[in-house]
């Protein structure tokens, strides 16, 4: 047993020790840091994608193909949290279901969720979903844009849940309502990234750029909403209801 | 300037010890995390030497800082938050099915159980 | 239309039809769903063959096209570029999927997000192939990848999910290497397209080669070469098996194909291919007796399959080496992608007999499962076809003529010649035989048990096996036309001279014959006692979790090393 681990941490510590002596030239390198991009975007960036915001004008515009790539991960990886988390859930169900809306007297679990909670988060819901509209309708102009923004949504109709009061529930924390949402602005997505296609401006390209260049603005609302949604279904998830099969 | 470079070089360091000697699975994914937050620190901060100003273009603007870096960490945190998160999932499932977080003890366990 | 647009369909229309699926899945009832599913998969899987239809005359006169995604500048935009390589990647993944997923209809996943993210897995796939940039092709990687983790994890055994993370750990901590190496590439030549960065790279200094290295390390990781496997077995046997099947198909060569794009515009890919191929050529010979050890069919199935990336990441490495636009390296590069393709289709095609074999007749031991062929039939499987189809893959894996493997083993074992891998490559051929004897005992006859089952066997499987079957058996047949096809394909310049390599020669055959002679001799050498005690030793090695990331740093350092 003792050689067997002296030899497992010998190679270890050689793994450490070879990967360190690999990275330092590139991490701790000086070269002089390349200023082409920069003079570009500085020039261009707002005359041809309408956004201020350079940041915007890149993952959603020049390289808008990238923002694609990392939506469809987040698709992928919170459809498989889901599946797992619902699973587990499902193999422990307590005896009365949705014990989530329930009032807190009737209720046995959720304990934590105390009265203070409910108030605060109930009237800091609405203002918290206004700020996530706000920074995802704004993310051309100023730091922001549709995955912040969608991410704060989320954060806004957690919240929501988080501060229902009553047993009627609102209908964004329905689950079957946010993945209606979820799935539309998936095909949105599709549809208004192969709509350059047709329009003769490549894949990806702004189909009305004789008419506005802010094609950006319509990509951060589809983004934000698909975003939004899919994160707060699974949070919801998590609080034990899902929309089920 | 070097001192910055060294310190990020040193979490990324302890983020990979993490992922490669620690043997509790939540510890390996904490040390992705902050593998993951090394190099987002050290494309951001190095992106920002070649100016000093926000990215944001407005009328009074001169010297903006590098755009580019700061789009792709964007996508690069949203990727690393995602593998996290399924790993978690993944975790839980593997604790519920095994009943330990010792990942040469899930191997153990599982192998038995075929 | 035009043409140059679409070279994006491809990617677009799996995409679509996932869209339409997730969306349907939420509104209406389950036939509504079930229509939904068939129709998204009919516009993912089919139409993209009708697209690659068209855009075949147009590869073959203009030899590739190419675009910036959203037409903006070349400099700050992402450049994508299809060409015959591309072309051959994307027939490769739509040919295996579509019988991957019929196979799944029938007996596999049937979850509702199982097609959707197969689609989306198709997707990415094309993107890989195509993609020009390096950032672009870090997403494109992940996006495959996560499509891979929660897909091997959807199995119910709890194993699968310690393989998906497993994979899942490995992988992305090896991307996060490659996000070092696209900083150091960057911080060097301030672009991220492959044109900008190889014409920005002054000679070849320290800190561009350790990038490159990085980035091909990290990508190697996906196509499990020996150090760099560890990951592999426990993802491939415990995945559910049409799962399995595009995993060792498609998923294995994408990532080691669309390496060619940027080793091939720098100097010292050819260092680097030289390395991976001697990899390359020792993973094949040592994942046989691997696999001869093992007792499990699928785990088998498993270590065969980095067996046979051994041996095209040999031929790839050589093709490297010998410059791609050259006429050595031209055909090196098709000689790899022949042997890709036909071991994706016996590959996924003995990955699915196997599994329907060993799940009805629910035991996986190749040492106690006997009389297979009894148990389909009591589970009410009429014609023998699951049997005759495991045996039309065992023959084309070992390579006995006229099945497709037969012709592009001996095609790449020619075109090795001279060289060490050669002699690694034929002793992994005579493993491979011995192997596959040892699983093939499954089909021995035995007493049958008596039971009888009135369940329908479902249709699904045996179309997809037979469609498997068809193509192992029509690219034995028509092999030099395929070999043609695909040489003109990947030629920048293309020549008129056809293959002039003789496949039905004699001493082509007496190899054949050589080499079924030593592979009989191995197998009951392996099955005597003391065989059966040496494999027992190897099957036992201590491989603890840490071992990866070591075999991960030796192979960063090899390369290093050799490079300075």
């Amino acid at each position: 047993m003792k050689k067997s681990n002296l030899f497992s941490s010998c190679k270890v510590l050689v793994t450490f020790f070879l990967i360190a002596f690999t990275l330092a030239p590139i991490l701790l390198s000086s070269h002089p840091w390349p200023n082409e991009g920069r003079d570009y975007l500085f020039e261009n960036a707002s005359n041809e994608t309408g956004a201020s915001n350079s940041v915007s004008a890149i993952y959603l515009g020049y390289r808008a193909m990238d923002t694609l790539g990392e939506t469809l991960v987040l698709l992928v990886s919170i459809t498989g949290t889901m599946t797992i988390l619902v699973g587990l859930v499902k193999k422990e169900k307590s005896d009365s279901p949705n014990t989530f809306l329930l009032t807190r007297d009737k209720r046995k679990s959720n304990q934590l969720r105390t009265h203070l909670l409910e108030v605060v988060s109930g009237k800091l819901g609405p203002i918290v979903l206004l700020f996530g509209f706000y920074v995802m309708l704004y993310g051309h102009i100023s730091p922001g844009g549709g995955f912040q923004g969608g991410v704060i949504l989320a954060s806004g109709i957690v919240f929501l849940a988080l501060g229902n009061q009553s047993e009627k529930e609102t209908k964004l924390n329905n689950p079957i309502v946010l993945a209606r949402i979820e799935g539309f602005s998936f095909l949105a997505l599709i549809l208004a990234s192969t709509s350059g296609m047709l329009m003769g401006k490549g894949f990806f390209g702004n189909p009305l750029s004789h008419i506005s260049a802010n094609f950006i603005i319509l990509l951060n609302i589809i983004i934000g909403l698909k975003v939004g949604t899919s994160i707060a279904s699974m949070c919801i998830a998590m609080m034990g209801r899902s929309h089920d099969d | 300037m070097m001192i910055e470079r060294t310190l990020i070089f040193m979490i990324f360091l302890v983020g990979f010890w993490a992922i490669i000697a620690n043997k509790h699975i939540i510890k390996k994914i904490f040390g992705l995390n902050i593998i993951n937050a090394a190099v987002v620190l050290l494309f951001i901060l190095e992106g920002s030497r070649i100016g000093t100003q926000a990215p944001l273009l407005d009328m009074q603007v001169t010297n903006i800082v590098d755009p580019i870096p700061q789009a792709l960490m964007l996508t690069a945190i949203v990727i690393s938050v995602c593998v996290s998160a399924l790993a978690l999932a993944l975790s839980v499932r593997l604790f519920k099915a095994t009943g330990s977080f010792d990942i040469d003890v899930i191997q153990e366990r599982l192998s038995h159980e075929q | 239309m035009n043409s140059s647009n679409l070279m994006f369909t491809p990617i677009v229309l799996p995409l679509l039809g996932s869209a339409l699926i997730l969306m349907v899945k939420t509104f209406s009832s389950r036939k509504g769903r079930i229509i939904a599913e068939y129709m998204g998969s009919a516009i993912g899987l089919l139409l993209p063959l009708a697209s690659l239809f068209v855009l075949y005359p147009v590869v073959r006169e203009q030899g590739f096209l190419q675009q910036v995604v959203g037409s903006w500048d070349p400099s700050i935009g992402i450049m994508y570029r299809f060409d015959g390589l591309s072309f051959l990647m994307i027939l490769l993944s739509q040919l295996i999927s579509i019988p991957a997923w019929i196979y799944s209809r029938g007996r596999g996943p049937k979850e509702n997000t199982f097609t959707a993210l197969f689609l989306i897995q198709n997707a990415s796939i094309a993107a890989i192939s195509m993609c020009s940039d390096l950032f672009n092709l870090f997403v494109c990687l992940e996006v495959m990848g996560m499509t891979a983790y929660v897909l091997i994890a959807s199995s119910k055994k709890n194993a699968a999910a310690f393989a998906s993370f497993s994979y899942l750990l490995f992988s992305s901590t090896a991307m996060v290497f490659f996000l070092v190496g696209t900083y150091g590439l960057y911080r060097i030549t301030g672009s991220l397209s492959y044109a900008g960065i190889t014409t920005m790279i002054p000679e070849p200094n320290l800190m561009s080669s350790v990038c490159l290295v990085l980035i091909t390390v990290s990508v190697l990781l996906r196509v499990a070469i020996m150090p760099l496997s560890f990951w592999l077995v426990p993802a491939h046997s415990k995945a559910p098996h049409a799962v399995s099947a595009m995993l060792s198909s498609v998923l294995l060569k994408i990532p080691l194909f669309s390496l060619v794009r940027i080793l091939s515009l720098v100097s010292i890919g050819s260092d680097i291919g030289l390395v991976v191929s001697y990899a390359g050529a020792f993973t094949a010979l040592f994942a046989v007796l691997l696999a001869l050890s093992q007792k499990d069919a699928k785990q088998l199935l498993a270590y065969h399959s980095i067996s046979q990336i051994g041996y095209i990441t040999a031929a790839w490495g050589m093709a490297l080496h010998a410059g791609v636009t050259s006429k050595t390296g031209a055909f090196l590069l098709s000689v790899a992608f022949f042997h890709a393709l036909y071991h994706a289709m016996f590959k996924a095609l003995l990955f699915l007999s196997v599994g329907t074999t060993t799940d009805y007749a629910n035991q996986r031991n190749v040492y106690i499962l006997r009389g297979a062929n009894a148990q389909l039939r009591a589970s009410g499987e009429k014609v023998p076809i699951t049997m005759l189809c495991y045996f039309v893959g065992a023959l084309s894996i070992t390579a006995i003529p006229p099945f497709n493997g037969f012709f592009s083993k001996t095609l790449l074992t020619y075109a090795l010649k001279e060289t060490m891998q050669y002699t690694l490559l034929t002793l992994a051929g005579v493993g491979t035989l011995a192997s596959f004897i040892k699983l093939s005992r499954i089909y021995l006859p035995a007493k049958p048990t008596g039971q009888e089952e009135t369940k329908p066997f479902p249709k699904s499987i045996h179309i997809a096996l037979s469609v498997l079957a068809l193509f192992c058996i029509a690219g034995g047949v028509f092999a030099p036309q395929v070999f043609n096809f695909i040489k003109e394909l990947l030629a920048s310049h293309p020549e008129q001279e056809q293959l002039s390599f003789k496949f039905f020669t004699s001493s082509n055959l007496l190899k054949v014959l050589y080499t079924s002679l030593g592979g009989i001799v191995l197998f009951i050498l392996a099955v005597s006692k003391t065989g059966t005690k040496l494999l027992s030793l190897l099957k036992n090695l201590p491989r603890s979790f840490s071992d990866a990331f070591f075999g991960f740093a030796v192979s960063i350092a090899i390369l290093v090393y050799v490079l300075l």
